[in-house]
């Protein structure tokens, strides 16, 4: 006679089977994302704007329980035509998974280097603002995508901890500026030059019981423009990305903060090749709170103070205007917690007393 | 095709929750499969489990009530997602412990957010209601008893 252990062990395996509702093998997800804002820049002679800011389809098919493709295809600006600027069509992350076990998925293709808060959650619910913070555009350059391999699931030391680690295209030197640092250099999947590749990754801890996640974050490797003289070699001469962040929830209250600096270890060289006014150093962070005080409806207030030229190379003249201070305020109202619109009012200000304004926003966003 | 979920998970999930003596009797209502847990003569409590979909996976788990229709526990059994697996921490599940169809059960208020799970969040609170919701009315009805 079987006891009353095994018969739970081993009869009730047999018939539970008939419990436990069937997956579907291969299964294709459609999801996606998108954005609409109004742009209204204090002052005359500046009328406001509405613009489609991002359509994004989610794709994603499930091969068996090991195999997954993700991806995601954006249009930016609505329209892409022919002879005019602006406007983009864009894949923002196409990668396949493999995954070997909770603590290992292998990933190839198009990634999101996991640098900051905002480049990987950068869906419109997720954030508070109309558009994403100052910060996540000059500093951490969003959408920042780029082409390798890597690994990425949870540390199995502890509950709670998780990395992703890859190992990506280079970016290209010739593309980095003065107001915006390293943004132009992204390759972002295109053709890009594979002659420095760069190590990227985060470690990131959740408190178990929700409501807190940090993260440290890096990006380390060499610069690629084709051109000898700044090095070809992996590694040489390299941009050192280092970030830290923390989300904090808990009831009504929502904290986020980030920090970020950009090492350009060969920006004297870049600016003399190419004529630029790159700095040594970029630095920056923000801090944003925000309260529910009525179910679905928050507001909130977010303080951004970055520099692209924090530092500057000897013979590059450092301007003032790139030292920034962004502050936002606003309301988010979320009637589902994939769906948001937003109104905010943002004031810029630079050490140099110039380049400010003042910027009214509303925006709608989704995603599902 | 099916991707196969172990049944020995599910036994072991209910082992946890109600016991090691727990037996399992399986009741099916329309479509759906309820568990019966019993000890001996005295009932434990009912269970079952399903899928919601999280970003574009499907999240396996089990959702336990006492006799008195009150959450025993949840529990995750499978995770597919590379990420947002926090949903499966004891710290988290145990939040739903202890409530009733009645009770009210919302993310951000009774439920703490997980920054950066909120997909895996969301989908799992509402299925975890979802199936509290069945099993009481199914338990109230006289559907399964």
């Amino acid at each position: 006679m079987l006891s009353v252990v095994e018969r739970l062990g081993l009869t009730a395996a047999l018939f539970m089977a008939a419990a436990v509702p069937a997956v579907a093998q291969e299964t294709t997800t459609l999801g996606g994302y998108g954005e609409v804002h109004y742009t209204n820049v204090r002052g005359r002679n500046t009328p406001a704007e509405v613009n489609l800011r991002r359509f994004v389809v989610y794709l994603a098919h499930t091969f068996n329980d090991r195999l997954t493709f993700r991806s995601e295809l954006e249009v930016e600006d609505a329209k892409v035509e022919g002879g005019s600027s602006g406007g983009e069509v864009a894949l923002e992350q196409a990668f396949l998974d493999y995954r070997v076990a909770d603590a290992l998925t292998l990933r190839t293709g198009l990634v999101l280097p996991p640098v900051g808060i905002v480049n990987e959650s950068h869906e419109p619910p997720t954030f508070n603002g109309v558009d994403r913070p100052a910060f996540d555009h000059d500093v951490i350059p969003t959408t920042w995508r780029e082409i390798g391999v890597g690994i990425v699931g949870q540390l199995p030391v502890a509950d709670g901890w998780n990395y992703r680690l890859y190992l990506v295209n280079g970016l290209r030197a010739d593309g980095f500026s003065d107001a915006e640092g390293i943004r132009g250099g992204r390759q972002e999947g295109r053709e890009a030059s594979f002659a420095n590749p760069s190590l990227t990754g985060r470690l990131e801890w959740a408190r178990p019981a929700g409501g807190l996640r940090v993260g440290v974050s890096f990006w380390y490797g060499g610069t690629t423009a084709g051109d000898t003289l700044l090095g070809r070699g992996s590694f040489d001469a390299p941009i050192a990305v280092l970030s830290a962040d923390a989300r904090y929830q808990r009831g009504p209250v929502a904290l986020r903060a980030v920090l970020a600096t950009v090492s350009v270890s060969d920006a004297d060289t870049i600016n003399a090749l190419y004529g630029s006014a790159v700095g040594t150093r970029i630095a920056g962070g923000y801090l944003e709170g925000a309260y529910e005080f009525v179910r679905h409806l928050s507001a909130f207030v977010r303080h951004e103070r970055y520099d692209t030229q924090a530092d500057v190379p000897t013979g590059t003249t450092r301007d003032a205007a790139f030292a920034r201070r962004v502050t936002t305020f606003g309301l988010s109202f979320k009637p589902t917690w994939n769906t948001v619109f937003k109104g905010d009012y943002t004031l810029l200000r630079t050490a140099a007393g110039t380049g400010g304004g003042e910027t009214l926003r509303l925006g709608m966003g989704y995603q599902f | 095709m099916t991707q196969a979920v172990p049944p020995d998970k599910v036994a072991a999930s209910l082992r946890r929750i109600f016991g090691p003596e727990a037996e399992t009797t399986v009741l099916t209502v329309g479509a759906d499969t309820v568990l019966r847990v019993t000890r001996g003569d005295t009932l434990l409590g009912f269970a079952t489990v399903r899928n919601v979909t999280g970003k574009d996976q499907p999240i396996t788990f089990l959702v336990a009530i006492d006799p008195d229709d009150r959450l025993k526990d949840v529990d995750i059994l499978v995770y597919r997602e590379p990420y947002g697996g926090e949903v499966a921490y004891e710290a988290w599940r145990r939040q739903f412990r202890g409530k009733s169809a009645a009770d009210s059960v919302r993310v951000g208020r009774e439920i703490r957010a997980i920054s950066g799970a909120t997909i895996s969040v969301h989908a799992v609170t509402l299925g975890v209601k979802r199936a509290l919701a069945d099993l009481t009315h199914w338990h109230q009805t006289g559907a399964i008893r």
